[in-house]
């Protein structure tokens, strides 16, 4: 096991990041003066990853929506009792949560982190499903997808998925859907833990007021040794065009909301964080206050402090989105292609690339104050396959240039999609 | 814990705190007011005005330029509200001069716009320059009328405007569309007048390094004001309605809303934390464990004590047919605490969550200004480690007799407005 020591040219802040003998990848940074322990257990099974196979499989096996986050509310629940009251011993907060390409288990505490490491290290590597606690849960996720559907933002994001995404699983809820996650049982959770909660598909990232050498001792002595499954995932073939540009839907809400984006060729590992970088550098110079779109929209009562954009990438897609309410949304799109296509003649402002360039910068250091942050900042790393200050370098390189090429190249009307939430009035 | 707190004004206190930890610098201006339906939006309107512009940054646009060349500096406002009291915030971050490229004074930069912002807003005539005041006023109208996008939100709102009605906790913190619509750009520069002459003000500066300047900048600055704060009753009771209230709305949800809130007159507000979080404030609370891991009903069902006005607030997401069961079982676990069905795990188990949060106090900038705003409010100067020991001393009596004091005031339900669910 080497420890390799990962620096930060900028800041020099710095963490160690090893390859543990039981395959598991481990990030530890020690951070002097905070009292906070955090740590993250990342699994790469996200809500995408529903087609599957390990070596020796010759076909690929295909589960339902939903499958990655209903695998993360059963593993709190193990033979003896519940995950929640073997934290609940030392005070600890715990938590978890699936993305589209990662689920996350994590804790918080001040006191204890080397019993709350073990359980952590324990429970993911002994899953207990039954007919009747996956039948239990399937209750209770029927009642947040329920909660979920009843969010404005939730809907208004899907379906703008819904209107790029031909094939993508990035279109389906995390959590699936109340049918799909009637088609899962034992059998099927037990498939899916056995392919993706492999120690060589997992990482663990923590930071605070810890001692590497105690963290390391207790990963010897709770991790069983693992062999690679090789697993492989496969998403759908997912063409370039975009299924519609226009979809609205009526709720019973007190403000519109609007997500307008364009699909974007997708790029993977250094080269995903550099377009993303580019991309959300992009976003933030169109929508800054400075600029004459904003003010004139601002001004017209069109947008308000809600409005802003991002970059929204992963494994097979990518997309720039401009969000917000706005009584008007037509009015948004409207002033962001003509803004965008303005930026394609001139280029953007070298004055205000700088600026944003800056105001990047900061962010990150911002982040470095939060033990939360940077033990995300190095599960990110593991799921995205890149270092962990990579990011604050890849700021600095940028170019102005680099910035016009994405607007010219990514940002094309033919593949804009305008999602519109609004009043049952309206 | 090393603050150092002084009085800049009658009724403004200044409180420094350096930690070599942080990359940060953070300064924190709360105001205390009266919660009054006849002023909520004009405040909350002039607070939103002090973090768009000032009178050498006289727009969004000049400002937000300006702090993005310091790094991205923020500078915000905030309106919350605390029992019967609106709580008005101002709040700027910057990152440490050492951290810098190219070694710049951002620190020096930052203080000028916070003041600036702060005694020199952008006016004209006797009001606040229009655009600015535009700006403010709409974003209050919308954050209004968009409070109804979050169910929950709404429910909880919903249920204390019920339980507090005819007191000022019942306000929104905002006021309504009505009254935010109805405030003039002069109106809303009287508010803000009117809050630097009567508001409590208390001032955080949490810092890596001793800005030295800090303080005497801010005095000088209150120096030219006329202060005549006013008194503020930080905690009031709530009357306990005479029988408890239901009310009910519809919406176009595809799930239903509960919440219940309970009222106390016992002063045991540590008894209360503890009795809350084993109730319902964690994942091995007896409502999670009952309500939603034993009977399936909801994903969430929570609980949260609010001090202010000594009362609970129990709230979850069920299907409408559940609702009589869901209640039902919240009552029972309530019972169980109210009959001394207390584990050693559950109480010991809840003095630990507040040992760990206690001590998390420290480690990001907010969390030491929460932490000595909390204590104003309170009107003690305890360190986490003395609170720490006073939990400990909370014995499982004093939370059985916290549980028994609580009487059911109000129940507030979320319909779906067609059928069983959408």
């Amino acid at each position: 096991m080497k420890k390799e020591i990962i620096t930060s040219s900028l800041t020099g802040d710095s963490c160690v990041h090893l390859k543990h003998k039981s395959g598991l990848d481990i990030y530890i940074c020690e951070m002097p003066g905070f009292s906070t322990v955090n740590a993250y257990i990342s699994v790469k099974c996200g809500s995408v990853d529903t087609t599957f196979r390990t070596a020796g499989e010759k076909d690929f096996t295909t589960v339902p929506d939903g499958i990655a986050h209903f695998l993360e509310h059963k593993l709190f629940e193990n033979e003896e009792c519940g995950v929640f009251e073997m934290f609940a011993k030392t005070g600890a907060y715990e938590n978890a949560f699936t993305a589209d390409d990662r689920t996350c288990y994590l804790f918080s505490c001040t006191r204890s982190y080397q019993e709350n490491l073990r359980i952590l290290l324990s429970f993911i590597q002994n899953p207990y499903f039954t007919p009747e606690n996956v039948e239990k849960e399937q209750g209770i996720i029927r009642q947040e997808l329920q909660m979920v559907h009843d969010e404005p933002e939730n809907r208004v994001f899907y379906n703008l998925l819904g209107g790029m995404y031909h094939s993508h699983p990035i279109k389906t809820d995390v959590g699936g859907t109340a049918e799909s996650i009637a088609g899962i049982d034992a059998p099927l959770l037990y498939k899916c833990y056995n392919a993706f909660y492999n120690l060589n598909n997992m990482s663990l990232a923590i930071a605070g007021n810890i001692n590497s050498d105690e963290v390391l001792a207790i990963c010897d002595e709770v991790l069983k040794p693992c062999s690679d499954n090789g697993l492989e995932t496969l998403l759908p073939e997912e063409p370039d065009s975009i299924v519609r540009p226009e979809i609205y839907q009526q709720a019973d809400i007190g403000a519109a909301l609007f997500n307008i984006g364009y699909k974007c060729t997708p790029a993977s590992g250094s080269e995903l964080l550099k377009k993303s970088t580019v991309a959300s550098l992009a976003a933030d110079i169109i929508t800054d206050a400075s600029t004459e779109m904003y003010q004139s929209l601002l001004d017209k009562g069109i947008i308000n402090s809600t409005f802003g954009a991002e970059a929204f990438t992963g494994k097979g897609y990518f997309a720039l989105m401009f969000l917000g309410e706005s009584p008007q949304p037509e009015k948004v799109r409207e002033a962001l292609v003509n803004e965008i296509e303005r930026l394609k003649r001139e280029g953007v402002d070298e004055k205000l690339f700088r600026r944003t360039k800056r105001a990047c910068y900061g962010d990150f250091i911002r982040g470095l104050n939060n033990v939360n942050y940077v033990t995300g900042l190095m599960s990110n790393s593991f799921i995205r396959g890149i270092g962990t200050y990579d990011a604050i370098d890849i700021i600095s390189a940028v170019t102005a240039d680099d910035i016009n090429k994405f607007i010219i190249t990514e940002l094309s009307s033919d593949k804009l999609v305008t999602s519109v939430m609004e009043g049952m009035a309206n | 814990m090393n603050i150092k707190r002084t009085e800049l004004a009658e009724g403004v206190g200044f409180s420094e705190l350096t930690d070599s930890k942080f990359k940060t610098c953070s300064v924190y201006i709360k105001f205390i007011t009266k919660l009054d339906q006849s002023t909520a939006s004009a405040n909350a309107i002039a607070s939103g005005v002090l973090s768009v512009s000032n009178s050498k940054l006289p727009s969004l646009a000049a400002l937000n330029e300006k702090l993005s060349e310091l790094y991205g500096a923020s500078l915000n406002n905030s309106v919350r509200k605390y029992g019967d009291m609106q709580l008005i915030g101002l709040s700027a971050s910057w990152i440490a001069d050492r951290y810098t490229l190219e070694g710049e004074d951002i620190t020096g930069d930052m203080l000028n716009i916070v003041c600036d912002c702060l005694f020199h807003p952008n006016i004209s005539g006797g009001e606040f320059e229009s655009s600015s005041f535009s700006i403010s006023k709409n974003d209050i109208l919308d954050t209004i009328s968009a409070e109804f996008n979050n169910k929950r939100g709404h429910a909880i709102t919903q249920a204390v405007s019920a339980a507090f009605r005819n007191e000022p906790a019942a306000v929104s913190v905002y006021g309504t569309k009505e009254t935010a619509e109805a405030v003039t750009s002069a109106e809303a520069y009287a508010a803000y007048l009117e809050l630097m002459r009567t508001a409590r003000i208390e001032i955080y500066m949490i810092s890596p390094e001793p800005i030295t300047a800090a303080a005497d900048q801010l005095k000088n600055c209150f120096s030219g004001l006329e202060r005549c704060p006013e008194e503020v009753s930080y905690d009031s009771l709530s009357p306990l309605k005479a029988s408890p209230e239901t009310v009910e709305e519809t919406a176009g949800v595809n799930q239903c809303k509960t919440v219940l809130v309970f009222k106390s007159e016992l002063d045991d507000q540590l008894a209360f934390y503890l009795m809350n979080n084993i109730l319902g404030g964690s994942s091995v609370s007896k409502l999670f464990l009952n309500v939603r891991e034993k009977q399936s009903l909801c994903y969430y069902c929570s609980s949260r004590y609010m001090s202010s006005k000594n009362a609970l607030l129990i709230d979850s997401g069920v299907e409408k047919s559940d609702i009589p069961q869901a209640e039902a079982e919240i009552l029972r676990q309530l019972d169980e605490i109210c009959s001394g069905n207390i584990s050693e795990q559950e109480l010991e188990s809840a003095m630990l969550t507040f040992e760990n949060s206690l001590a998390s106090v420290g480690d990001t900038p907010s969390s030491y200004a929460s932490w000595m705003f909390d204590n104003f409010l309170d009107g003690c100067d305890d360190t986490p480690a003395q609170r720490w020991e006073m939990y400990r001393a909370v014995t499982k009596d004093r939370i059985v007799q916290a549980a028994k004091s609580l009487k059911l005031d109000c129940i507030y339900h979320m319909l779906s407005t067609e059928g069983e669910s959408q």
